[in-house]
């Protein structure tokens, strides 16, 4: 056994090292073709859309419609990859990292920037001043829903039932998580939250009455909704929802929780002018078509399609707002 | 009931066009099953475009071809190369890895095929009769009997091993300490993540098992060649004979039970039902420690089960609107780009997508055993394939495959990382398959027990007085003392299992 001590571990290293060559430079052919070099007018190659979430989400479907929609109106491919990782944060950081030639851009979500820096340290929270953001996209509203049986039709009822409340989340660091713990405290209820990884398990939890009430993305709960299986209680938008005409905001039931998810488009920090331009117009463009408003029907989105400018400032105010808030009531989101 | 839906959406089946998507949908999926790493959650990515030109219908029927179809093709590789591209399909590669090395890779592949075609369909029976039903089933498990389920599926872990047990439960603890890497879901604390944001949420089931078992295998061989002189794998029979037949039926009865039963469960069904099913097998067996070595039953009824346990995952989806895992999360997405929210309504408003979809399985399992028997002459071929040849090959397959999970260069790492740790496992007498399974269930049962403490306001009796979670408990109680009881009844001096290398 002792004779051949080394060669095999010198072959082994090799074929490991081989290996990881060819996939490392595979990876590395990939994007120099996908960057489009430098020459005649941008964009000359494909135009790749990073997703910092699995695909099948909201921000994988809504970044799928809009690169159809732009690679469309450009003339070029537009291949989505899928990036998941911490949130989102994995894409940004990446994203963050790249050359500023639009050849590489990413549908980002609001939540990244306001609500994940309240639960993670300042070091590793994503800052919107690395990014040129192109144009915003759409809302994605809240609702706080509870299932038929419990007999709630509204937060009072949450209020009158005198117990504690235990309300799933889809995470730590989520919207559905900042408007359902704001609402509570404002309304003095006393409650516990069960965070859930992600949409499906929150809402399989509140259908077999394991939680008392979740508060989830409109796509998510609408159909259970409608099927008379869940009850909205309430929505955290500034107006009512046209996707759920007869649901009261929050405000409207006089707790002041304002808390919505909202996405734009975003570059590398420094992409030049003439090709964010690019980028705006065609994604104007298909923001206008009939196929691009059935896709934010279909999946209950409110268009939110603002300048750059309107973009940072809706994030400003709403890191600003939430922190005050809960600095206000005390609540800290990691628990 | 009123059949005539059902009867419409055969219709809807046979229109050419749907069985072609049927068909070319299972073909993918066989094929990229075989490809280890590359599962059916990254081609129905990738495929996702294509579905955007086609009907809602042939689209969904096409998804749903590639996943099913992936199982059968996941068994493959599981038994001929010693790489499950699937937590559901680690259990098969005990015994089929075995049979494959005793030149029996035609009897497992082929038991595998009968025993996922008869799982399937009883599935697919049960999908149509009782989906609302059991669908009300899955409701009732929350987070406690999640839980209990992931606390009985650890303790069944120790016992299918056939090495020894210390050093099963040894590695079965490294892969719960493995699961606790990434971002706490509860508080947002970084766990053992080293500032890194690539480990944030925690390390994915495919680098661990693609290195562990795949990687390690190759990285061992290549010292084994130099010890010994090499023999070209035999090959022998490609068609399990009657004997093979009569061992497996029982197993395939049992698992398909089992996995349709399992499958239903958003979360970890899948691997539960196959580890369930190979378990109940092992303590039924007069012979128990022929598993792990070469059992048929060893190979039929964990393959019966996660196809069964694949079907009946669609039943949340197509009757609650919820994904039981990530490739029926696709699906969900799927659905939504043709304007079809599913849900609660989609059998009444949606009738020809969810009965074209239901009944394309028949359809689409009948396609694949058929397309299974000539392949599995052709797959165990593979195996004369010089190791030479075909360990650079596996490895550069493994690695893209591992690759195309998130897109991240830093996973091709994981894969050698945990490959290097997979051969000085194997070297020390470690199997890998404790600690791959129990990394699956640990953060399973971490969150569950936290959510259910969560639920009960801090009080921990509510995970036993609950009827679910308590009978869970109570089997788990059995399971735990079993080795107890059986030795006070036979008085019988246990002679120590060799411990198993090769």
């Amino acid at each position: 056994m002792p004779t051949s001590r080394t060669a095999p571990r010198r072959i082994l290293l090799g074929v490991v090292g081989a290996a990881a060559a060819i996939a490392l430079s595979a990876c590395g052919g990939v994007k120099t073709t996908s960057s489009g070099g430098g020459e005649g007018e941008y964009p000359t190659g494909n135009i790749e859309f990073s997703v910092g979430a699995s695909a099948g989400g909201s921000t994988d479907l809504i970044t799928r419609a809009l690169a159809q929609g732009i690679g469309k109106e450009l003339g070029v491919s537009t291949p989505v990859l899928n990036k998941p990782g911490a949130n989102g944060a994995l894409n940004a950081k990446e994203l963050q990292a790249a050359k500023p030639d639009g050849y590489k851009i990413a549908v980002q979500n609001a939540s990244l920037f306001t609500i994940t820096p309240l639960t993670v340290s300042a070091a590793e929270a994503t800052k919107i001043d690395s990014f040129d953001v192109i144009t915003g996209i759409s809302r994605d509203d809240y609702v706080m829903a509870t299932s038929t049986q419990s007999g709630y039709k509204s937060i009072d009822d949450l209020k009158k039932a005198g117990k504690t409340i235990r309300y799933g989340t889809t995470g730590v660091g989520t919207g559905a998580q900042l408007a359902s713990a704001l609402t509570f405290k404002s309304a003095g209820v006393e409650s516990t939250a069960v965070p859930f990884d992600g949409g499906a398990p929150n809402l399989t939890a509140l259908l077999g009455n394991q939680v008392d009430v979740s508060t989830m993305q409109i796509g998510e709960a609408i159909e259970n909704i409608k099927g008379g299986k869940l009850v909205p209680l309430a929505v955290f938008s500034q107006e009512r929802i046209p996707f759920l005409p007869d649901v009261k905001t929050a405000k409207e039931q006089g707790y002041d929780v304002l808390v919505t998810q909202y996405r734009f488009l975003t570059a590398p920090k420094g992409t030049p002018e003439n090709v964010k331009a690019k980028l705006l117009d065609a994604a104007k463009k298909t923001f206008a078509t009939q196929e691009y408003k059935k896709f934010n029907e279909d999946n209950s989105l409110t268009p939110m399609e603002v300048s750059p400018q309107e973009v940072l400032t809706s994030l400003q105010n709403d890191s600003a707002t939430f922190k005050a808030q809960l600095d206000k009531f005390g609540i800290n989101l990691a628990g | 009931m009123d059949i005539s839906p059902i009867l419409d959406g055969f219709g809807v089946v046979l229109e050419p066009t749907n069985l072609l998507y049927c068909l070319i949908g299972v073909i993918i999926g066989m094929l990229i099953g075989v490809l280890p790493g590359l599962g059916p959650g990254a081609t129905i990515a990738i495929l996702l475009p294509i579905t955007y030109g086609i009907g809602p219908v042939s689209a969904i029927i096409m998804l749903a071809g590639i996943f099913y179809g992936a199982q059968y093709g996941g068994t493959i590789t599981s038994v001929l190369l010693r790489l499950p591209g699937e937590a559901s399909s680690v259990v098969t590669v005990f015994d089929g890895f075995a049979l494959a090395k005793q030149g029996k890779a035609g009897t497992a592949l082929g038991i595998a095929a009968i025993g996922s075609f008869i799982g399937g369909t009883v599935s697919i029976i049960g999908l149509t009769l009782v989906a609302p039903v059991v669908a009300g089933f899955a409701l009732d498990f929350g987070p406690p009997e999640y839980a209990a389920l992931g606390i009985l599926g650890v303790l069944l872990i120790s016992s299918i091993g056939n090495g020894n047990k210390l050093k099963a439960i040894i590695a079965a603890c490294i892969g719960l300490l493995i699961a606790t890497v990434g971002r706490d879901t509860f508080t947002g604390a970084e766990r053992f993540t080293f500032g890194s944001l690539n480990l944030a949420e925690g390390i994915d089931f495919i680098p661990i098992a693609m290195g562990l078992f795949g990687l390690s295998e190759i990285l061992y061989n290549l010292e084994e060649r130099h010890n010994k002189v090499h023999s070209p794998a035999k090959v022998g029979n490609v068609w399990p004979s009657r004997k093979d037949l009569g061992q497996a039926k029982g197993a395939i009865g049992r698992g398909s039970l089992i996995g349709f039963v399992l499958g239903v469960l958003p979360g970890g069904g899948a691997v539960l039902s196959s580890l369930a099913a190979y378990a109940l097998e092992k303590r039924r067996a007069k012979q128990p420690e022929r598993f792990g070595r070469g059992a048929v039953e060893g190979v039929a009824a964990p393959e019966t089960a996660n196809n069964a346990a694949a079907t009946s995952s669609f039943i949340p989806l197509l009757t609650l609107g919820i994904p039981a895992n990530a490739t029926m999360a696709l699906m969900f997405g799927a659905l939504l780009i043709q304007g079809i929210q599913p849900g609660p309504q989609l059998v009444t408003e949606h009738p020809d997508v969810f009965w074209g979809v239901v009944n394309s399985m028949y359809i689409g399992n009948i396609l694949l055993l058929i397309m299974s028997i000539p392949m599995v002459g052709v797959f165990v071929r593979i195996l004369r394939v010089r190791p030479a040849i075909m360990a650079p090959i596996t490895v550069l397959i493994t690695l893209l495959g591992a690759y195309t999970v998130r897109n991240q260069v830093y996973d091709i790492f994981l894969v050698i990382v945990f490959g290097v740790l997979g051969y000085l496992m194997k070297k020390f007498g470690f199997e890998p398959g404790p600690l791959v399974l129990a990394f699956v269930l640990g953060s399973m049962i971490e969150s569950s027990a936290r959510q259910g403490l969560l639920i009960f306001g801090g009080d921990p009796t509510g995970f036993f007085t609950r009827p679910i979670s308590g009978t869970v408990f109570a089997l788990v109680v059995i399971v735990a003392a079993w080795p107890l009881i059986r030795k006070a009844i036979r008085r019988k001096p246990t002679d120590r299992v060799e411990e198993k290398i090769s």
